[in-house]
């Protein structure tokens, strides 16, 4: 099931684009387009988290975070311009769970809406990719297939996870390089190169070495089936 | 002043006394013929005229002097028009008068700048939060339609968004005062952020980063610091050997009321005779006058700059052709800790 997030930014092509990149990682992206219900029309649609532009035509970003907090547990991630530490321990305190400073680096931003997600997932038990031929625990870093288990490193871990949510297309290593680097594992080429060969014996220990497919000088593509 | 000097001001109305006297001496020689008379008329005269001098002269001696010494112990000259005690005497009081009226037309003046500064700082503040929006939007298009074209145009737009950056900071700079809350931030967060920042570069470059002894915690306000962190980040990545291995090195170590953060490259290093003046405003040096690096003097100034308003030291030391090493040490004492 696809998780929902709401984009509530005033600035239509920012707010655009936010959409469509965020549609294209994976979530269903929604915004509203005008203002003068914020709040009411923020509780009825009712997504799984939320940006929120603490600058706002109408209705002040803090303001709104106080009135939601006060009915919903809404992951709520700000986007703010202002970068100093006053305005960051503000806006943490008005009850937002995270935020990121414009111009945002894209990747850490997925990374703050997954984090979120993930949290209030595991509360649900929704913290699994489920995929054909196996089962990926993130939070126990597993892969699970039948009664067998392999354990993988951070990097193996971020390294699978990043080409099954890119599966179907081919992943550069310099994308995957990035991704790594986003979440402050500084590899360079010859670490990723290890990274992916142990990735790939410990699938094969599982008889699914066949999933990860190197494409010469193009990178690598995850051949399976989420379910 | 000294009396004597005092006279010598004098001059010229001892000289009409002294004519004066000698009229009146020659009228008494030619019409009395009382002794007394010649003498008493010349010698009241002079002792008089001696006494009223005497008075003056210490009068102005004691209310010049007092300004003097309160002139000297005064670090803003300017306060002294308000620190002169009413004068006794017609000059003194106009001396003060004056100075206090224009001291006031010059703090007026001043204040006026003074605003026209402030006005142009939240202006620059203003902007560069605005143009951040634009940024972040041309990011995601960016990030929304990945091809050769637009990665290069992410470079520059990493370019744009660094210069932007310089510029608040730049803006920042003379007031830093007012925009720093120092917190206990740990320094392994603060380099991961850097060197995030710089990652397609880096990437692109086969920079190698290692990173390590940086799990340690100081009081500083962590913006700031990311920005003098990658401001020199950006130096090694610019100044690197182009087409030979390039590493850069960040690590830490604690002295005895410090903590040393290292940043440690093995680029083209600067010439000995230069790397006293790296800090100064718009020294470019050798290696920025290189073609196409473009170097602006600004960047190693305003850390300096900016270090020194957060009470943290940075040294550089660099061997041509090996590399360049620069340390921010946080003062990180027994009195400065917050516990």
């Amino acid at each position: 099931m696809m998780q929902k997030i709401l984009i509530v930014e005033d600035d239509k092509k920012l707010r655009d684009e936010l959409e469509i990149f965020l549609n294209n990682n994976g979530y269903y992206a929604c915004s509203l387009k005008n203002f003068n219900n914020t709040i009411k029309d923020i509780l009825q649609i009712n997504p799984d988290l939320m940006l929120l532009d603490i600058n706002l035509p109408q209705i002040d970003g803090n303001c709104i975070c106080k009135e939601i907090r006060k009915k919903s547990t809404l992951p709520i991630i700000i986007i703010t311009s202002r970068d100093n530490e006053r305005d960051e321990l503000l806006i943490m305190n008005y009850g937002a769970d995270n935020y990121v400073t414009k111009p945002f680096n894209l990747q850490i931003l997925l990374a703050k809406i997954s984090a979120l997600l993930r949290r209030t997932n595991i509360e649900s038990g929704q913290d699994l990719i489920r995929t054909k031929k196996f089962v990926l625990n993130i939070s126990k870093s597993v892969i699970e297939k039948d009664n067998k288990k392999v354990e993988l490193t951070k990097n193996e871990l971020r390294i699978l996870r990043y080409l099954i949510e890119h599966k179907d297309r081919i992943v550069s290593r310099d994308e995957i390089m990035d991704y790594l680097w986003d979440s402050n594992s500084f590899v360079d080429d010859n670490t990723l190169t290890v990274n992916i060969t142990r990735l790939r014996n410990k699938l094969a220990e599982l008889n699914l070495k066949e999933l990860v497919e190197t494409k010469r000088g193009q990178g690598y593509i995850f051949r399976g089936e989420v379910e | 002043m000294s009396y004597f000097e005092f006279l010598k001001d004098k001059i010229p109305q001892i000289i009409l006394l002294l004519f004066a006297m000698l009229t009146i001496e020659m009228f008494l020689l030619v019409y009395s013929n009382g002794i007394f008379i010649k003498l008493y008329v010349p010698v009241i005269l002079l002792i008089t005229l001696s006494i009223s001098s005497f008075i003056e002269y210490f009068r102005k001696k004691e209310f010049y002097s007092r300004i003097q010494d309160t002139l000297n112990d005064l670090e803003e000259k300017f306060y002294i028009s308000e620190l002169i005690e009413e004068p006794n005497f017609i000059e003194g009081r106009l001396l003060k008068e004056i100075l206090l009226q224009t001291n006031k037309s010059m703090v007026d003046n001043v204040n006026k700048y003074k605003y026209i500064q402030e006005d142009y700082k939240e202006y620059i503040e203003m902007w560069i939060h605005e143009i951040k929006i634009p940024i972040a939007t041309t990011k995601l298009i960016i990030e929304n339609n990945k091809s050769k074209v637009t990665k290069s145009i992410e470079e520059e737009i990493e370019k744009i968004e660094n210069y932007t950056e310089q510029a608040l900071y730049y803006a920042r700079s003379s007031t830093v005062e007012k925009d720093y809350i120092i917190r206990k931030c740990s320094l392994k967060d603060i380099v991961q952020e850097c060197i995030r920042k710089n990652k397609t570069i880096l990437i692109q470059e086969k920079i190698v980063v290692d990173t390590h002894d940086i799990d340690i915690q100081v009081n500083t306000d962590s913006k700031w610091i990311i920005f003098i962190l990658n401001q020199i980040i950006q130096n090694s990545i610019k100044y690197r050997k182009i087409g030979e291995f390039s590493q850069i090195e960040i690590y830490s170590s604690r002295g005895k009321e410090n903590v040393i953060l290292s940043i440690k490259d093995n680029g083209m290093g600067i010439e000995k005779a230069e790397v006293d003046r790296v800090f100064e405003k718009g020294f470019t040096g050798t290696n920025g006058r290189i073609l196409d690096k473009k170097s602006t003097g600004i960047g190693l100034y305003l850390c300096k700059k900016l270090c020194d308003k957060l009470g943290i030291a940075i040294e550089l030391n660099s061997v041509k052709n090996e590399g360049t090493q620069v340390n921010l040490i946080f003062p990180n004492g027994s009195y400065t800790s917050m516990n």
